[in-house]
């Protein structure tokens, strides 16, 4: 990484007038003021923006700008940009971006990387496109209206002349490009919406160096780093002498007093092992602080309470109560890649290779512990051995950083023991619904009521703003907060993954109690549904039609099979489960197949989004089948969905839509567990209304 | 620390390191063949999977001293060139999600391959349910298996699905 600007004066103000509006001119304001990522560009090549480099030799490169941790992202977004761009994918070489204002928003959490780089993206491409034409028009003196485009070549039919982009090159980089610049109809799209295979996989593949983890540099040392079992705790004092004698050992040290690093002990090592062996030889005796010791059995008692102070209002005359309580842990993120960070201090520059969701906030943490200027935090991106919200808080960015400041000029690897990564990860919240609702003698819903209680701090807070809520007049929710204590954090699809869990069963218990068909019954809400937040009912209807249909739903079933579902809009994105499943009569749960039905807006790549459906929806099956974190040190190993456990079939159905895109990393997540809980009830008649499903009894006769 | 000569991928190598050192970490840090994933270090989840004499093997629970002349193979060695049956397949199928796992996943499955050429789901379970993947890729793994058995045997039609 060098500094070099990869634009002068010039190059900058064409850039600005590119920029077609919206977050394009931010973006390139800055570009014009920063470094670009890749100063590589050879004077002759043509690189219009910071994405994209034409050489003339006809190279074209296209970098991804954020980060790729399975979701597809490091792929889809050169993808858009390509589109536009009218270039072959074949053609395209893709380049991981580090961190660099230039590329927008580099944040991979909510789902957010494609619908907000969409727009932005195919101005690129488009612009980029527009300004090879203009060059090929001039060149052949006709006018550009005339050319066009096809596979990475500018085509003048009439005079049957054609030039591949990287001839343009030179040429493109003196042209003055035009300002708004039509993009294309969705319905010329040839790559979007096909099915591209991930851009690393031949790499993945053959074992090649790509993860956070296998960033190697010379002379490179490996560290660990031990905080407080006790969030908040400092240590008081530590046998470092003796860990300092323990074999391939180079140093031990406290560090404290950094802000954003919580008290801890590093040990800096020749290899993983050595550092992983002198860690396990590691005494330390810690102030625990003043956070009280919190306990699930206590947390239950204290939701309790909590919710009896915000009590459902007198039901309407003349309807029938239905109350139930629904209850989910705590759960770890378990990346399979555990937490690291690499960094090298040199020269006032702390360059980084950080595996992170949103790199900028390892700089911004690293800047404010260290004192350092962002502008000397490199942060190069490395794939991330999966994410699901837990790569967001990169307190492992800071972590190494500060260890690699004291041994300045070596290379450290941080590495978190796996045992490490259970017990100090940014926890989804447990929670609890308190339901209560009133059904009229007509079946119908009159009222609902939730008293909601969740750890404080970190996400998945709810408000009576979603379905059902927005569907039944005079609904409330009433939020209450555990004290603080045990950290949370995003965990794939934040709030929605245990919300739509509880709100959904609940409703497939007021079908019951109802005497209604459930889909009949969801349908009606759907049909009274206001649009509170864009909440489109149309869609949700169409999604739950579609799933329903492909599942064969309503067939008669024998006694210990049973179909269930569930829908939920997340991140924009509207989703329909049915599940089937089969309990033999002693309780052993299969989950026989999954239909999905999913409107996600226009689609980027097909396999890719397949895939993130398939993996969300048996996440979130793994997560309420399995997974329990409780938060007694020591017993924190989760079990995890393995292949055994996975149906044999399922089936993912998408809307045609050319609406603006949703992001698919976590929309299929939260209506799967819900929809096999429903399955459940109608196999056995035993309702999940605490998870895991693994801990209840689904024994029947 | 002791020497040790180990034969990995059909080269001789030789490194000084602690008896109880797992190959996990010989691998990774004293060879630099950073295919072999640390996911748990407990055996639980197969990101280590490599082959001694061509038998699986979690390379966190084989400590270095435990070797001796056994043939060690690695992601790295399965095919540098990317043309193993599964190699193709999972490329042709688009099975990587995160891919941290893939390493493991895909030695367990040519393991698999090599004792039955045409596995069936049951043999599927049983012989990749020690590798977890937490991107829960199960499907496109399970397909990718039947696939590059179709590869192998020479049948080679256009495989549908994911290919680009």
């Amino acid at each position: 990484m060098t500094n070099t600007p990869m634009m002068d004066r010039r190059q900058f103000v064409k850039v600005s007038a590119l920029a077609g509006g919206g977050l394009l001119i931010g973006t390139y304001v800055r570009l014009g003021e920063l470094a670009a990522a890749e100063p590589s560009a050879a004077a002759a090549d043509f690189a219009p923006n910071a994405f994209i480099t034409i050489s003339s030799s006809g190279a074209i490169s296209i970098i991804a700008p954020n980060s790729e941790m399975g979701q597809g992202i490091k792929t889809g977004l050169p993808m858009i940009v390509a589109e536009e761009l009218d270039v072959a994918w074949e053609q395209v070489t893709v380049k991981q971006g580090d961190l660099n204002q230039a590329y927008g928003r580099q944040t991979s959490v909510g789902s957010q990387s494609t619908p907000s780089n969409f727009l932005p993206l195919r101005r690129a491409g488009a612009t980029a496109r527009a300004v090879l034409v203009q060059a090929a028009a001039e060149t052949w003196g006709v006018p550009a209206g005339e050319c066009t485009t096809e596979g990475g070549t500018v085509i003048h039919a009439a005079s049957k002349r054609r030039a591949k982009y990287g001839e343009l090159a030179t040429k493109a980089a003196s042209v003055t490009p035009p300002a708004n610049v039509p993009l294309k109809d969705p319905k010329d799209f040839k790559l979007l919406g096909t099915r591209v295979a991930g851009v690393d996989n031949p790499k993945i593949v053959t074992g090649a160096p790509l993860f956070g983890i296998d960033v190697q540099l010379p002379g490179m040392v490996y560290a660990t780093y031990t905080k407080c079992p006790v969030f908040g705790g400092k240590v008081a004092s530590a046998n470092i002498d003796a860990v300092k004698a323990r074999p391939g050992v180079r140093d031990a040290f406290v560090l404290e007093g950094i802000e954003g690093l919580p008290s801890g002990v590093a040990i800096v090592a020749d290899s993983t092992w050595n550092a992983f062996t002198a860690t396990k030889a590691l005494q330390v005796k810690w102030d625990e602080g003043a956070v009280v010791s919190q306990n699930s059995v206590e947390m239950a008692k204290q939701a309790e309470a909590l919710a009896a102070s915000t009590p459902a209002p007198a039901l309407p005359d003349g309807a029938k109560a239905v109350k139930a309580v629904y209850h989910y842990p705590f759960l770890a993120h378990a990346t399979l890649e555990p937490q690291n960070c690499t960094a090298v201090f040199k020269n006032g520059v702390m360059e980084m290779w950080a595996p992170s969701q949103i790199p900028a906030v390892a700089q911004g943490l690293v800047s404010k512990g260290l004192g350092l200027e962002p502008k000397n935090i490199v942060v190069h991106i490395t794939r991330l051995g999966g994410g699901f919200g837990r790569r967001g808080s990169n307190e492992f960015s800071i972590e190494v950083a500060a260890i690699a400041k004291k041994l300045e000029g070596t290379p450290v690897k941080l590495m978190w023991p796996r045992e490490y990564d259970f017990a100090h990860d940014n926890y989804r919240s447990n929670g609890w619904h308190y339901f209560t609702a009133g059904v009229d003698s007509a079946g119908k819903v009159v009222s609902l009521h939730d008293a909601f209680v969740k750890m404080q701090g970190g996400p998945g807070d709810m408000t009576a703003s979603g379905f059902p809520f927005n569907a039944i007049p005079g609904s409330a929710v009433n939020s209450s907060k555990l004290p603080a204590g045990i950290p949370t954090g995003y965990w794939r699809a934040p709030g929605d993954n245990g919300n739509t869990w509880a709100t959904q069963c609940f409703i497939d218990e007021l079908a019951h109690a109802a005497g209604r068909e459930p889909v009949a019954f969801t349908t009606d809400l759907l049909n009274g549904a206001t649009s509170q937040n864009g909440f489109d009912a149309k869609r949700m209807l169409q999604v739950l039609k579609l799933a329903t249909e492909k599942a064969g739903w309503g067939q008669q079933r024998p006694r210990g099979e049973g179909q269930g579902f569930a829908i939920t809009r997340t991140n924009g994105a509207y989703v329909a489960i049915v599940a089937d499943v089969a309990v033999s009569r002693d309780g052993a749960l299969t989950i026989k197949k999954i239909v999905a039905a999913v409107d996600p807006g226009t689609i980027i790549n097909l396999s890719a989004a397949e895939a993130q459906v398939q993996g969300a929806i048996l996440d979130g099956i793994s997560a309420a089948w399995f997974q329990k974190l409780t938060i007694e040190r020591g017993a924190a190993a989760q079990t995890m969905l393995r292949i055994n456990d996975s149906p044999r079939l399922m089936e993912v159905h998408f809307v045609k839509s050319v609406a603006p895109p949703t992001g698919l990393g976590e929309p299929g997540l939260p209506a799967a567990a819900p929809a096999v809980c429903n399955a459940i009830f109608a196999a056995t008649g035993k309702r999940i209304r605490t998870l895991p499903i693994a801990s209840e009894n689904l024994k029947w006769s | 620390m002791s020497r040790y000569s180990l034969s990995v991928n059909g080269r001789t190598h030789s490194v000084d390191v602690a008896p109880d050192t797992p190959m996990l970490w010989v691998l990774r840090d004293a060879l630099g063949l950073v295919g072999t994933k640390y996911g748990c270090g407990i055996g639980e989840c197969g990101a280590c999977t490599i082959h001694l004499d061509g038998t699986p093997a979690r390379a966190c629970q084989t400590d270095v001293s435990t070797v001796g002349r056994k043939s060690v193979t690695t992601i790295e060695g399965l095919d540098p060139a990317g043309k193993h049956p599964l190699q193709k397949a999972w490329c042709e199928l688009d099975v990587p999600q995160c891919g941290y796992c893939q390493a493991g996943q895909l030695m367990s499955a040519a393991a698999l391959l090599k004792s039955k050429p045409s596995p069936t789901d049951a043999d599927i379970d049983r012989a990749m349910g020690g590798n977890l993947c937490r991107c829960a890729s199960y499907f496109r793994i399970r397909a990718g298996i039947k696939r590059a058995a179709e590869i192998a045997s020479g049948h080679t039609p256009a495989g549908g699905g994911d290919s680009k």
